[in-house]
C-alpha cells in the first residue's frame, strides 16, 4: 500500500513538473481556456480589467480601441498564488507567448482564431431608422453614416440607395466558413446526393468584427458607449463559432446582376424591425421574396410539385437543388414554402 | 433492455395517455404597402419610411386615429433652432436633407465653416492625441448630444406617445428600389386559433412624414386574407375628396427662422 502511495506521489510530482515546461501549443490551449463566464469573473465589472483605450491603440489600430490584454493588476488580486507557481507559471500563457519573467511578448489581441464567448446586440431596427445614403466612405477608418430616411424627390432613374447596409456588410475578400442552416423541426427524407456546388466569396456578406464600425459613433456620449461593454456584448453559451455563416440557401449570390440592383431590405424584410438577431427565429429573407417573384417563382413551384409527386409515387424523395445544396434539399418542405 | 424496463416504459406510456394533438399553425397573410404617392400632381417616392401594422380597422383604432390627426410636430429646422444650433450647422444639414450629423462626412472645409464642428474637432484632436483623421471621422463623438441624436430621440418619443399602450403587430420600411413595405406572416385572427381566413388591420406611418412644407400621416384600413397577398397604395386626398378606407392628415409644417443658406 505504502509503495502505491509513493508511486502516486511520484507521478503527481512528475505531472506538475511537466506542466511547468508546457510547450507553446499547450500554452495556447491554456490561453483559449480563459473564460469570462466563471462565477468569479462574472462578478467583476468589465472596465475593472479592460481599459478603453489601451496604451497601444495608435500602433495597434490607429483609432482608440481595446487593443491589448488587461494588465497584471487585473489578475493578481485573485490569482497571486498562480503567478508564483513553478518556474513557468501556467497562468502566464493566458496572454504571453512564453511563460517566463522576461517573456513580455503577448498573443495578438483579440485572438481571432478562437471561438467567441460573447454575442453582440445590434438593434437593426434603430439603426435602420437612421440609415440612408452615404456620400463617401473612407477605407482607413470605418465610418458609418446614419441619416435621414429622406423623403427626397427622386427621379425614376436614380440609382438605388442601399441603406448603407454595405458599411457593415461587405462582400468578403475570401470565401468565409459556411454551412447549411437547417430547421430543427424538419426531418431528412433521404440521404444527401453528392455535393457538386461550391459558392464563391460573392455569395456572402461579412459582418463587423471590430469596434471600428461602432466606436466612431458610440465612443462617448451616444449610448452604449465604450465603457458600457455589456451594452453590446452578452455572454453566451461558451463557446460559439461566430465566424461561420449559416444559410438556408447557399446558392444565393448577392453579387448576381439581378440581385445587386435591389435594395437589401427588398429581400431582408424582417431586418428593419429586428431589435436583436437572436430573437429572429425564421429566415430574415422569407421564401416569399423569391417564390412569388417572376424570376424564381416557377422554378420553386416546379420543385415543390416534383417533391410532392415523388412522395405520392412512393419514390425516393425529390431533392430540391434550385436554391439548396443536397445537405438541405433533402429535408421536408417547411410550412413557410406553402404559405403566403 | 431488460423485460422489467420494457414493461416499465410501456406502463408509463399508458399512464401518460395519448399524445396531445399538434397545435395548428396560425392562418397567416401578407401585405404590400406601396410608397409611391401622387403629391401635387407629381409621383413621389416615400422610400425608407417606416409603417406600422395594427390589429383592427379605423373604428377599433379611433382614439389613435384622433391622436394622429391632431399631432403637432416640430420640424427639423425648428428643432435645431430650438437647440440654438448655428445657421451654418442647420444649412449643412439642409444641404443634403439630413436629419443629423450622422448623415455624411464633414469635409475639412466644412469643419472650418461650421462652428459646432470646429469645436468638436478641436476637442477630438486633443483627446485623440493629434490624430487628425480620427478627430474628423469621429466628429460626432464630440458634438453636443442634442445636436447628434436629439432630433431622433424627439421623434422616437413622439411615436411612443402616439402609440401609447398600443403594441403594433409589426413594422416595416419601404425600400428604395420598389418603394414597398412588406409585411409577412400576419396572423389574421387575434388568438391564432380561430379558423378565420381574413382580418381587418390598420396601416399607419404614425410619425408624420415631412415633405416640402407639409407633413403627412396615413391611417388606412386594409383587409388581409390567407388566400392572396393584400396590397395598399397610399394616396393623398385630392380636391378635398377623402381617400377610401383611409384617414389622411396633411398639415402645414411650422416655420422657424433659420437664416438663409448659400445655394448648393
Amino acid at each position: 500500500m505504502k509503495n502505491r502511495i509513493r508511486l502516486f506521489l511520484i507521478a503527481l510530482v512528475a505531472a506538475f513538473s511537466a506542466a511547468s515546461l508546457l510547450p507553446v501549443t499547450t500554452a495556447q490551449k491554456r490561453r483559449d481556456n480563459f473564460s469570462h463566464a466563471t462565477a468569479s469573473h462574472k462578478k467583476i465589472d468589465c472596465s475593472s480589467c479592460h481599459k478603453v483605450p489601451t496604451a497601444n491603440w495608435i500602433q495597434a489600430r490607429g483609432f482608440p480601441d481595446v487593443a491589448d490584454y488587461p494588465g497584471h493588476d487585473s489578475c493578481i488580486q485573485c490569482h497571486r498564488n498562480d503567478f508564483f507557481r513553478g518556474n513557468r507559471p501556467a497562468i502566464c500563457s493566458t496572454c504571453h507567448v512564453t511563460s517566463s519573467p522576461r517573456g513580455e511578448a503577448r498573443f495578438a489581441f483579440p485572438v481571432r482564431s478562437r471561438s467567441q464567448e460573447f454575442s453582440t446586440i445590434f438593434p437593426h431596427d434603430v439603426h435602420q431608422n437612421l440609415i440612408a445614403s452615404s456620400k463617401k466612405s473612407r477605407s482607413d477608418v470605418a465610418v458609418a453614416h446614419f441619416v435621414r430616411a429622406g423623403f427626397k424627390a427622386a427621379a425614376d432613374d436614380d440609382k438605388p440607395q442601399f441603406n448603407n447596409c454595405a458599411i457593415c456588410h461587405a462582400t468578403p475578400a475570401e470565401v468565409p466558413k459556411f454551412e447549411s442552416r437547417i430547421l430543427g423541426s424538419l426531418q431528412p427524407l433521404t440521404d444527401a446526393a453528392a455535393e457538386s456546388f461550391t459558392p464563391t466569396a460573392a455569395f456572402f456578406k461579412d459582418a463587423p468584427n471590430t469596434h471600428a464600425s461602432c466606436f466612431n459613433c458610440h465612443y462617448q456620449n451616444q449610448k452604449p458607449n465604450r465603457t458600457d461593454c455589456a451594452g453590446c456584448h452578452v455572454l453566451t453559451k461558451p463557446y460559439f463559432e461566430s465566424n461561420v455563416i449559416k444559410r438556408f440557401s447557399l446558392k444565393f449570390n448577392h453579387q448576381d446582376k439581378d440581385h445587386i440592383n435591389k435594395d437589401c431590405t427588398t429581400c431582408h424584410v424582417r431586418i428593419t424591425q429586428n431589435a436583436d438577431l437572436k430573437t429572429m427565429m425564421n429566415a430574415d429573407v422569407p421564401i416569399l421574396t423569391c417564390s412569388t417573384s417572376s424570376c424564381h417563382g416557377d422554378n420553386i413551384k416546379t420543385e415543390i410539385s416534383q417533391r410532392e409527386a415523388s412522395i405520392t409515387a412512393s419514390q425516393p424523395a425529390f431533392q430540391c437543388t434550385y436554391c439548396h445544396t443536397p445537405s438541405i434539399g433533402r429535408f421536408q418542405i417547411p410550412p413557410s414554402h406553402q404559405s403566403r | 433492455m431488460s423485460n422489467f424496463s420494457c414493461h416499465f416504459l410501456i406502463a408509463m406510456l399508458l399512464l401518460l395517455g395519448p399524445l396531445p394533438a399538434a397545435p395548428q399553425a396560425p392562418a397567416v397573410g401578407s401585405l404590400e404597402v406601396s410608397g409611391r404617392v401622387k403629391i401635387d400632381g407629381k409621383q413621389e417616392k416615400l422610400s425608407r419610411k417606416r409603417f406600422y401594422l395594427l390589429r383592427g380597422g379605423l373604428n377599433e383604432n379611433k382614439e389613435l386615429v384622433a391622436r394622429l390627426k391632431a399631432v403637432e410636430i416640430t420640424s427639423r429646422d425648428c428643432f435645431y433652432s430650438q437647440m440654438n444650433a448655428s445657421s451654418e450647422f442647420i444649412c449643412w444639414l439642409k444641404a443634403e436633407n439630413c436629419d443629423s450629423p450622422y448623415c455624411r462626412d464633414a469635409t475639412a472645409e466644412e469643419v472650418e465653416l461650421v462652428p459646432e464642428f470646429l469645436t468638436a474637432y478641436k476637442k477630438g484632436l486633443k483627446q485623440f492625441r493629434g490624430r487628425t483623421a480620427v478627430a474628423q471621422d469621429w466628429l460626432t463623438t464630440n458634438l453636443p448630444p442634442n445636436l447628434v441624436s436629439g432630433y431622433y430621440r424627439q421623434r422616437r418619443a413622439l411615436t411612443d406617445n402616439l402609440l401609447s399602450d398600443i403594441r403594433p403587430l409589426q413594422s416595416s420600411m419601404t425600400d428604395s428600389v420598389t418603394v414597398k413595405a412588406i409585411f409577412i406572416d400576419i396572423p389574421v385572427s387575434a388568438d391564432g386559433t380561430n379558423p378565420k381566413t381574413s382580418g381587418t388591420f390598420l396601416v399607419s406611418n404614425i410619425l408624420p412624414i415631412e415633405f416640402g412644407n407639409k407633413s403627412y400621416v396615413w391611417a388606412c384600413e386594409v383587409e388581409i386574407g390567407t388566400s392572396k397577398p393584400a396590397s395598399l397604395r397610399l394616396q393623398v386626398p385630392e380636391n378635398n375628396k377623402p381617400v377610401k378606407n383611409c384617414e389622411v392628415a396633411v398639415r402645414d409644417l411650422p416655420v422657424c427662422k433659420t437664416g438663409s443658406c448659400p445655394p448648393k
